[in-house]
């Protein structure tokens, strides 16, 4: 009797161990069938990424000029004549550069006033708030 | 070839005389071996500034912008010539510069600070300043060096 059932048991645990490599088996195959299938493609750009910052002077393509006062003097402040920062201006450091060194050019060369902005362009339109810098002021 | 604009600040005065002046500027440039490639009147108007030369004080300048091609050596000769000239206020030379066709960096440049590339070389160049130092996980079980 004893004989018997060892005899079952020993049947039933090889039986499972089978059954169960059978099923491991197709198990992972189905696995990678699926997630090819189901992996979307991400060939589009990254929709989240910010669209470039351009500087007013770069956006419209405008080259400062000694001769353009017009546009020299927009920069500058109508209290003491001083040429604002970066930092109020928002422009690129290139421009900037450009744009200080065209401004001495000019009022050295006696297109442009120093000590105050020139009467006559008092009224432009502001291209940007002194009061509401990009960055901080120094002071 | 250097391209260099002559701004001319002139005295006001009559038609004819204008043309004389103008007509003196001109031939000093053609006598050093220059030549002329655009005269533009800018018109005579205020100054922004009140400007004193050869004794008379002007508030009031004829604009005259001269585009020329001289040898280089020569320029300081023009403007000690021009300097002498008792009808000129006031004469600026000035490179003719091309427009600049360089990418706008704002982009850039708004970046956070550690993502700055002009921020990054600082820190790399401060960390190049750092001396080395001992680590006490070497194995060396002294320090050995003076404390
Ligand atoms: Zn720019």
């Amino acid at each position: 009797m004893s004989l018997i059932l060892r005899k079952c048991f020993q049947n039933v645990q090889i039986s499972s161990l089978l059954k169960n490599t059978r099923v491991l088996m197709p198990v992972r195959n189905v696995g990678s069938e699926v997630s090819d299938a189901d992996v979307p493609k991400f060939d589009m750009e990254n929709p989240f990424l910010k669209e470039k910052q351009q500087c007013i002077l770069c956006k419209h393509k405008i080259d400062p000029d000694y001769k353009n006062v017009k546009l020299l003097s927009q920069f500058q402040s109508p209290y003491t004549g001083r040429i604002y920062g970066r930092h109020i201006t928002g422009l690129c450091k290139a421009k900037h550069e450009k744009l200080e060194s065209e401004i001495v050019k000019s009022q050295s060369a006696g297109l442009m006033t120093v000590y105050l902005k020139e009467p006559c362009f008092i009224k432009d339109p502001k291209l940007f708030d002194a009061e509401r810098p990009i960055r901080p002021h120094r002071f | 070839m250097i391209t260099y604009e002559l701004c001319l600040l002139l005295r006001v005065m009559p038609k004819k005389e204008l043309a004389a002046t103008l007509k003196r500027t001109a031939t000093a440039i053609f006598d050093k071996s220059g030549f002329i490639r655009k005269i533009e009147n800018l018109g005579t108007r205020d100054m922004p500034y009140k400007t004193s030369s050869h004794g008379v004080v002007y508030n009031k300048a004829s604009y005259f912008l001269i585009e020329m091609n001289v040898p280089p050596s020569t320029v300081e000769e023009l403007k000690e010539e021009y300097s002498r000239d008792v009808d000129i206020i006031r004469r600026r030379v000035y490179k003719k510069i091309p427009p600049s066709e360089a990418e706008c960096t704002l982009h850039e440049e708004m970046l956070p600070a550690p993502y700055r590339k002009d921020v990054q070389e600082l820190i790399a160049s401060s960390k190049k300043l750092q001396k080395p130092r001992f680590s006490y996980n070497s194995g060396l079980d002294y320090y050995p060096f003076q404390k």
